[in-house]
């Protein structure tokens, strides 16, 4: 059986329950309040829901699955032991409003993920209250405002975002209310200085960036474009989307940075589960810390009267409420169930964080270069070219396809679903939006190189395919080609059970 | 030594293949003047049972909650949550995969998802669910944002929404943060001394872009009047509806009753309380909304052979293709947190839903009925039904009387001056199903002792 609502089993009931422990004819729940009709949920037995659910997760494909090089979204692998401790009932069973003394051992590895946070990205203040990467572009751009209106600089009402970026920058930076202003990026895909300073003035509040570039190019100018921006009296923020490829070999403050947002998605392994959960903390430069939501997590000596903890008998936790915060952008104080996969994460590498952005950056510029001389052993390199022509790159690269739809009318999107019949998951397709039939590739730290030299291969093989098979792919998935217009024209949202 | 690199100790062969020498090669591209040329300060790598013995002494520095007699809740909920829930979502293809952008080799979670979506639909009765946002509050305000948007247009309260006074303060402060930038306007809806919804005074939010309240509110109270809020409104208003997802099985459907968006904490379905985060937010609106909706949405559709497939759809109101004129900046969601309400859903069924439901009220009402009889404990709004929790009114300050509780092993609820200055010696208690006979009886008899203790009450 295919479909969840199909199941209505006469004795109902996944799981049965104690009683109520008081009469339930005595509820006085007030008349016009009586639920009328209870849902149309299904009526399944444990074996059953076990089966459905087993039986869709065959029908997806993660990391677990095979290989998943997609573009700005560091799909690596996760580590098992970090879902056996965010079960532990020390964090999984905790009230964000418990007391102090109740929860000194998460306000311990709060601590050490704020310090590591702003160690790693040259940052004097973490919050990790953000619950994803948008989230954290958001509150770090109401972070900028609060100081310029603290400031009384009413005026900067733009913000500026190249061509390049990821849609939730412009998308965070307008919800906060600012006017957003897209300057081009030169023919390579770099960041084009001259752009910069023709747009920046009285009016400008921040540029919004990441480095590496969606292309997977490290920006020369960024200390440049930095000092563009704060001389206009701007502010500089890093969208830590590609951060996985910097680590210990230079860091947003060094480059000129006042704010970043991390995803712990992405850089330090929480599972992305289809969609989420993420964390998206943020880190900033001192003179914005009195605006970050609050509270955030400071220590201090042990003093006479703490109730001795566990964690060790040197520091007492506590939340502090930064002096002029923003207030609240989750009620509570963030994913906490994913800082504690990525402080798992953390402890894995420690300072070899270095060693991992190393690793991220040799595979990505392995598969690169395998993929161009496979290409031209097998004579299709006149199919696509480089995104952008560069002699490195960092974490993941782009390739053109725009050759191959001139050629034969195959677009990238026609590649993406012959690679799903190799059995790989698609990179990033169409974006970013400067490079025609763009695909966007991040193999990740956490694939061997036979995998690469596999991959290569397998790429050039879809290359070579005839017209036909590709615009016919995928044949082997568990649907084919599905067709995204009907859906959007014949809008079937949840179960039809008039059917 | 790091143990999640394959190729660690190859890089020498890797490099050789492109050409290069040194891991510096690959990191020329940055400008000496931006290089980290010291070692990160941080500390060495773990293997994996030390960081596993280490968390579980952090950790276990903690009190969880099932070590105590809890009553804590405040708009979360420690419900049970069936084991194979947890098996399930830690399946890898479901926990390692990234948001379905090919829906070839993502029907399972698609499918999932519109399930989810038809079991919140049905759940809080409105024809349309996205795939969850962050959490409630954050629903609310992007439910805020979505209302100005469609309603602006025609209101005569240009840019106004109306909110609760009893709206918890982070509440409030997230839907501030959210729609402070399009220059709305946050009123407040006043409440009667009974805890009720001023139904004589909301006649004010009409013309405005809409209204928030919540069902149980933030006392704990069903209020029936909200049954007549619609027809006080108007169609122009937005009527916007916060729920207790679970209080469901025994309350009626807010779409039942006239609201045009639905919002709430979905982690009572399936998820642990995990120290607030990650919870999910549930999103659900009529089809008047739903192109200024935010969020993921799935679609039923077919595949080049006609055969169903599910695929996202109405992608243009989103980030990454409308950019900075999108329905909102959301791009990661919970949908993995829904995954498991969705499980939980499945096994509860109707009638699961209706006892769990019961369950929690049940328990409510026997405290309501115990502590009423500690004579000097006032309960402000002992007139109305409370779903799962209610306001104790005691003889001294509430923080005073949870650090006694403390001392006696009971976490003993919410100080509620957090939330209402004005309310030092409001005690929130919270029950859920989970909450026993004897539990209560501890309360009772914990809190008559401390009542009794207080200096100058007489009991």
């Amino acid at each position: 059986m295919s479909h969840l609502f199909e199941h209505n089993g006469a004795s109902g009931r996944g799981y049965s329950q104690p009683d109520p422990i008081y009469p339930v004819d005595n509820l006085q729940i007030p008349s016009s309040l009586v639920r009328s009709k209870l849902p149309r949920w299904p009526r399944i037995s444990e074996p059953e829901m076990v089966r459905h659910y087993t039986w869709l997760s065959n029908r997806n494909f993660g990391i677990d699955t095979g290989f998943y090089p997609l573009g700005s979204c560091t799909m690596k692998h996760n580590p098992r032991v970090n879902e056996v401790i965010a079960q532990l009932p020390g964090i999984a069973d905790l009230h964000p409003l418990q007391p102090e003394h109740q929860i000194q051992g998460t306000l311990a590895i709060f601590h050490e993920m704020q310090e590591m946070l702003g160690i790693c990205a040259g940052m004097d203040a973490v919050t990790l209250q953000p619950v994803a990467g948008a989230q954290g572009e958001f509150t770090a751009i109401r972070c900028f405002q609060e100081y310029f209106r603290s400031r009384g600089e009413l005026n900067r009402t733009k913000v500026i975002v190249p061509d390049s970026a990821h849609g939730t920058n412009p998308a965070s930076a307008s919800m906060a209310g600012f006017e957003i202003v897209e300057i081009p990026s030169q023919a390579d895909g770099r960041l084009d200085l001259d752009a910069l300073r023709a747009v920046v003035g009285d009016d400008t509040a921040a540029m919004m960036i990441t480095n590496p570039s969606t292309l997977g190019v490290f920006e020369p100018e960024i200390a440049e474009a930095a000092a563009i921006v704060h001389d206009a009296g701007g502010q500089m923020y890093y969208d830590g989307a590609n951060f996985n490829a910097i680590l210990g070999r230079t860091s947003p403050g060094i480059m000129g940075f006042d704010a970043v947002h991390y995803n712990l998605h992405k850089t330090f392994s929480q599972p992305h589960g289809g969609g989420g959960p993420g964390s998206g903390p943020i880190g900033v430069k001192s003179h914005l810390a009195e605006f970050l939501p609050g509270p955030i997590v400071e220590r201090r000596e042990v003093a006479s009267g703490d109730t001795l903890t566990t964690v060790n008998d040197e520091w007492w936790y506590h939340w502090q409420e930064p002096a002029h915060s923003i207030g609240k952008v989750q009620q509570w104080h963030g994913n906490s169930g994913a800082v504690i996969r990525s402080w798992a994460f953390y402890r894995r590498y420690g300072k070899d964080l270095k060693t991992m952005s190393e690793h991220a950056v040799l595979n990505a510029n392995y598969l690169r270069h395998v993929i161009m001389k496979e290409a031209e052993e097998k004579g299709v390199s006149h199919v696509f070219c480089d995104g952008a022509p560069v002699d490195v790159v960092k974490h993941e690269f782009t390739l053109s396809l725009a050759p191959l739809k001139e050629q034969k009318g195959l677009g990238a999107m026609d590649v993406a679903k012959g690679l799903l019949d190799k059995g790989y998951m698609a990179p990033t397709v169409y974006f970013p939006l400067i490079v025609p039939e763009c695909m966007m590739i991040e193999p990740t730290e956490t694939e061997s190189k036979e995998v690469l030299d596999e991959f290569a291969r397998k790429f050039i093989e879809v290359l070579q395919e005839d017209a036909d098979v590709l615009h016919n792919a995928p044949v082997t998935t568990k649907v084919r080609r599905v067709d995204e217009v009907y859906a959007a024209r014949n809008l079937v949202l949840s179960y039809p059970f008039d059917e | 030594m790091v143990d999640q690199l394959p190729n660690l100790g190859r890089e020498k062969e890797m490099l050789a293949a492109m050409g290069m020498s040194s891991m510096d090669d690959l990191f020329a591209d940055i400008p000496e003047s931006v290089r980290m040329n010291e070692e990160l300060p941080l500390r060495g790598p773990q293997s994996e049972e030390e960081i596993l013995a280490d968390a579980r002494r952090i950790l276990g520095a903690n009190v969880a909650l099932g070590d105590r007699v809890n009553f804590l809740g405040a708009g979360l909920n420690r419900n049970y949550v069936p084991a194979s829930v947890f098996q399930l979502v830690t399946r890898g293809e479901f926990l390692t995969s990234y948001t379905p952008y090919q829906p070839e080799v993502s029907q399972g979670m698609l499918q999932a998802m519109w399930e989810f979506q038809t079991l919140i639909s049905e759940l809080v009765g409105l024809e349309v669910a996205n795939l969850s946002v962050y959490d409630v509050s954050t629903a609310a305000a992007e439910a805020i944002t979505c209302s100005v948007r469609v309603h602006n247009r025609k209101a005569s309260q240009k840019n106004t929404i109306y909110v609760s006074e009893l709206t918890p303060p982070a509440r409030v402060s997230v839907i501030h943060n959210y729609t402070q930038g399009g220059g709305i306007t946050i009123k407040t809806l006043r409440h009667n001394p009974d805890g009720t919804l001023d139904l004589e005074s909301l006649s004010e939010a009409a013309g405005s872009c809409g209204i928030y309240v919540e069902q149980p509110n933030p006392l704990g109270i069903l209020d029936g009047g909200l049954t007549s809020v619609k027809e006080i409104i108007g169609e122009n208003t937005a009527f916007i509806v916060g729920v207790s997802p679970v209080s469901l099985g025994l309350v009626e459907a807010p779409g039942n009753y006239g609201a045009d968006i639905v919002v709430g904490e979905g982690q009572a379905l399936g998820s642990p309380i995990t120290y607030g985060g990650p919870l999910y937010g549930i999103f659900a609106c009529t089809k008047a909304y739903l192109r200024q909706m935010p969020g993921r949405i799935v679609g039923r559709s077919i595949d080049v052979d006609g055969n169903e497939a599910f695929c996202l759809t109405l992608s243009t109101r989103e980030q990454h293709i409308r950019r900075h004129r999108a329905t909102s900046n959301i791009c990661t969601n919970e949908t993995l947190i829904a995954l498991m309400g969705a499980m939980h859903m499945s096994l509860l069924g109707p009638e699961g839903l209706e006892k769990l439901a019961q369950r929690n009220m049940a328990a409510c009402q026997l405290a309501k009925q115990k502590l009423s009889e500690i004579s000097s404990l006032n309960i402000p709004h002992v007139t109305n039904t409370h779903y799962n929790e209610f306001v104790l009114e005691l003889p001294g300050s509430a923080s005073e009387c949870i650090s006694y509780l403390d001392t006696q092993g009971l976490i003993g609820g919410f100080d509620l001056s957090n939330w209402y200055p004005e309310h030092k010696n409001w005690l929130l208690v919270s029950f859920c199903d989970q909450t026993t006979s004897k539990d209560i009886d501890l309360l009772t008899a914990h809190l008559s002792v401390w009542v009794a203790s207080m200096k100058g009450v007489t009991v």
